[in-house]
């Protein structure tokens, strides 16, 4: 799977779901879009192209998101439209285990560069 | 240093379940999770991070300033645990993250913060 890419998705960032993500990590709402709110529109965007390609065979049940790390070039604003492509850079087996890193590129409407999420699934078999 | 104690809550991974739109029902449903091998449901290791993010936002001096985020999600987390997450300055526009459940158990590992001081 290492090397495959999926297309690219748009996600407007909404106020009221970035307040209510907001208050679910214990942030202040008023100080606008968490950080993190990259879980939904870079990694949460993009993960379910690798987690419904039926050559990716991800099992669900089997699956364990063991690290994760996310670059900002600036953080998006409410309001924004950003596209996130998703990308498998490794795929392997080890010990019985398969690690697929996933990578995500989001961009602004500007086809500026926003944030980098690098994420680690294992699969236990 | 900055510091967030939480106690989990099964209402506190819902409300993530339906911000962050990830159902999977590991963190909803306990018969599934009990299936697949589970002890009943668990939180988001997405929600330790966001939490983990808000203390590093704090030490940083507002959420704008981060510009690396990282962590190996290294323990589950499960409804009545309570965490402890910190963040402390480790070097120019650097911060070292911890989480430790109630037990001393640590629950994220490698988990650092970069900002713009």
């Amino acid at each position: 799977m290492a090397g495959r890419t999926y297309p690219a998705v748009r996600f407007e960032i909404e106020a009221a779901r970035v307040a209510d993500f907001a208050r679910a990590v214990g942030a202040d709402p008023a100080q606008g879009v968490p950080p993190t709110f990259a879980a939904v529109y870079s990694l949460g965007v993009t993960a379910p192209q690798l987690f419904g390609d039926p050559d990716a065979a991800v099992d669900l049940a089997r699956l364990l998101h063991a690290e994760q790390e996310f670059e900002w070039s600036r953080h998006p604003q409410v309001g924004e439209t950003v596209s996130s492509r998703g990308r498998v850079t490794s795929d392997t087996e080890r010990r019985g285990m398969r690690f697929v890193s996933f990578e995500t590129d989001t961009s602004d409407a500007g086809g500026s560069p926003l944030c980098r999420s690098r994420a680690l699934f294992v699969i236990r078999s | 240093m900055s510091e967030l104690r939480i106690t989990f809550t099964r209402e506190q991974i819902a409300a993530y379940a339906e911000a962050s739109g990830d159902h999977n029902p590991i963190h909803l449903d306990d018969q599934f999770a009990r299936s697949v091998g589970l002890p009943g449901v668990i939180a988001h290791g997405m929600l330790q991070m966001g939490i983990a993010a808000t203390v590093a936002d704090e030490a940083a001096g507002g959420p704008d300033r981060l510009r690396r985020l990282s962590v190996r999600f290294a323990g589950m987390v499960v409804p009545g645990d309570t965490v402890l997450f910190t963040a402390e300055p480790a070097g120019q526009g650097k911060l070292e993250l911890k989480a430790v459940n109630q037990r001393g158990e640590p629950v994220l590992t490698k988990a650092v913060a970069e900002y713009v001081p």
